[in-house]
């Protein structure tokens, strides 16, 4: 077996190469005098390996040109575009690196994770020196991975291109194909949305990642729309989340449902016509009364129902009807013990 | 697991891009400077020794300065033409000016201004090379917590000091602890305390929103034998908990994205079944009620039944509440 070259020194040897020739090297050229090329056994392995590393590169942001010689026919040579290669002038401090170094571990999805290590090995080559993260070791910030979805919306971003993906509405359950403009992809309150202008309702909206049912297509030419400058993709998603802020008024059993009592606040004044009455049948069931702000009806009454007779909602109605319309939902599971646990189907 | 071939390429002409700017570096400095062991630089300079244009003859190749590599210092004195710093990717680019971006929202509010100073210079120089698509992702980290608990933790973090605590869990029970708080783990959903706990002798993540006061003692916090980093890890139960399987309908997708399931099994009409491992019951018995009305089947099914009796009993609580 003849010594194989490893790929990253193949790769680097590749790289040399384009960049040092004067003018342009063909494939045939490549194959006979980069190092690593040599040992691919046919002009096919070659060819394969080749336009593997090709990839691999421009992948990495090696600037690959294709250049064809009108000397030589349909000859097709390469080179490295060293205007583009470079990264813009920047230089940046021990101080900055470290902050980078910090950032650089942000990402708990792997790809990228991948893609913000790689720009810190990049940028570390402009550093004055190593960095320390002292300063702001105290904070780690996360955030979790976007799904399949997150890549593909990300390119048509870039692109400013509509995309076009299967959507399950969250208070429906109905599915349909939607249209979207992608403008920005947001990370907030525990899950990543899509903020753009759906096509079909000529308007902007937010679509949580997950309800996605088909990974995300372009469609259409590039440069198809702008993003308004003046994007709020906060009040967005709160939109999506229901709303504005209300008050749950609860009487809470002594000592118990402290979680809720940690985001208890105080009532507005504490002596309006239904404070009085609320606190009233608070008291004569010997319960305390908490006041604990909520944006969206569904994840509240989804939380209260699972606190059990420990936090009865008093108000506001919606809000009651729905945890009992839960509570009954969770005294029907009863049913569960008669049915096989396999779960066959019941028709 | 090894290191990727693009990975380590990315590196080697990352050190030549700074060795052109740098007169001569101890190992050890570039080492720090790019986040890998002293070995690893030793290798990677080994591997560009050998490398360069075709011909592959003493005068094609990079060199070093072999005296001063005898010194553990690199010192290069041939580039081969590699001494630009390589631009970033578009998407390179955006993974860390998001992560940046949402680190200056949370240092805003947490730490001196010298710090937020320096994170908005770097967001500054990274926007500029990156152009137009450096907006694309936006991470709005969590700010949980009573305004008075994140003061109170954040002052005690900064400035060294023990906390006292009083902490309500997962299954609804306060406790009061000591605890010598490390670092804040923010994440897009929740923000965690993670600290040395005295009681308990060893490393807790407390959820924030979950703290009813904190208080900073007049100690200081003490050294504790705590890992570097909190891993993702650190949110799952142990493997020693109890398996239980749960199938839902599709509504109930958000399940399967929120909770540390173990496997998720697609079942016909858009059904699914999560496999878990649950050390607390309470907290298992909180989540069926949540889902109630798309749960199918739960395995063991006790689980269930305890949650139809506490509903049934929290739906005699309300029938028992005088009229509104």
């Amino acid at each position: 077996m003849p010594t194989t070259i490893p790929p990253t020194e193949r790769l680097l040897d590749l790289v040399i190469a384009l960049v040092n020739t004067p003018n342009r090297m063909t494939k045939a050229q490549i194959r006979r005098s980069v190092a690593g090329y040599d040992a691919a056994a046919s002009v096919e392995a070659f060819e394969r390996m080749f336009e593997r590393d090709k990839d691999a590169l421009r992948e990495l942001g090696i600037p690959i040109e294709t250049v064809t010689d009108a000397a030589h026919g349909d000859d097709v040579g390469y080179r490295v575009d060293l205007d583009a290669y470079a990264l813009s002038p920047i230089e940046l401090t021990p101080a900055q690196h470290g902050v980078l170094s910090l950032a650089a571990r942000f990402w708990q999805d792997h790809s990228l994770a991948r893609d913000a290590s790689r720009a810190l090995t990049k940028l570390s080559a402009v550093t004055s020196g190593p960095g320390s993260e002292e300063s702001v070791a105290v904070l780690a910030p996360r955030a979790r991975a976007g799904g399949d979805a997150f890549l593909p919306l990300l390119d048509a971003i870039q692109h400013t291109q509509a995309v076009t993906f299967g959507y399950r509405a969250a208070n429906t359950g109905e599915e349909r194909v939607r249209t979207v403009e992608p403008w920005r992809l947001v990370a907030s309150r525990g899950g990543w949305y899509l903020v753009g202008r759906d096509r079909d309702r000529a308007e902007a909206r937010a679509f949580r990642l997950t309800r996605m049912t088909s990974a995300p297509a372009a469609v259409g030419p590039r440069r198809a729309f702008g993003v308004p400058a003046d994007l709020d993709p906060r009040a967005l998603i709160d939109s999506h989340h229901g709303g504005a802020e209300q008050l749950a008024v609860l009487a809470v059993r002594p000592e118990r449902a402290g979680a809720l009592r940690a985001r208890a606040v105080p009532p507005t004044d504490g002596t309006g016509p239904d404070d009085l009455r609320f606190a009233g049948i608070a008291e004569s069931v010997g319960r305390d009364l908490l006041h604990v702000p909520y944006r969206a009806v569904t994840r509240m009454a989804e939380e209260l129902s699972g606190y059990g007779d420990a936090a009865l909602v008093l108000g506001p109605t919606e809000l009651r009807t729905a945890v009992l319309q839960r509570l009954g939902a969770a005294a029907g599971l009863s049913s569960l013990a008669e049915e096989p646990a396999s779960g066959a189907s019941d028709g | 697991m090894a290191e990727r071939a693009p990975d380590r390429l990315v590196r080697l002409l990352g050190i030549v891009a700074f060795l052109n700017r740098h007169e001569s570096v101890p190992v050890a400095e570039l080492a720090t400077t790019f986040g890998v062991s002293a070995r690893q630089i030793l290798e990677d300079v080994d591997t560009l020794w050998v490398s360069g244009t075709p011909g592959y003859q003493h005068s094609d190749l990079i060199d070093f300065d072999a005296e001063a590599h005898d010194r553990g210092v690199v010192r290069l004195t041939e580039s081969r033409g590699l001494t630009r710093p390589l631009r970033l990717g578009t998407r390179e680019g955006v993974a860390l000016i998001a992560a940046l971006r949402a680190l200056r929202d949370l240092l805003g509010s947490a730490l001196p201004i010298e710090q937020a100073e320096v994170v908005d210079s770097t967001l500054e120089a990274l926007t500029a090379a990156v152009g137009d698509a450096s907006g694309a992702v936006d991470v709005h980290l969590a700010t949980d917590g009573r305004p008075d608990v994140q003061a109170a933790v954040q002052s005690a973090l900064v400035s060294g000091h023990r906390l006292r605590l009083e902490y309500v869990n997962a299954a609804d029970v306060t406790s009061g602890r000591d605890v010598d708080p490390i670092r804040l783990v923010t994440g897009d959903a929740h923000t965690y305390l993670q600290a040395w706990c005295l009681r308990a002798r060893g490393e807790r993540l407390f959820r924030l929103d979950r703290v009813l006061s904190a208080e900073v003692l007049e100690e200081l916090v003490e050294p504790h034998p705590v890992p570097a980093e909190p891993g993702s890890e650190v949110f799952r139960p142990e493997a020693s908990a109890e398996q239980v399987h749960i199938t839902l309908s599709a509504r109930a997708r958000w399940v399967a994205e929120q909770v540390p399931v173990d496997a998720v099994q697609e079942l016909p009409d858009g059904d699914f079944r999560i496999s878990l491992r649950v050390a607390d019951g309470t907290w298992l018995r909180h989540l069926i009620a949540q889902v109630a009305a798309d749960v199918r089947a739960v395995e063991p099914v006790q689980y269930a039944l305890d949650v139809a009796e506490t509903a049934e009993r929290a739906l005699a609580a309300y029938g028992a509440l005088p009229p509104a």
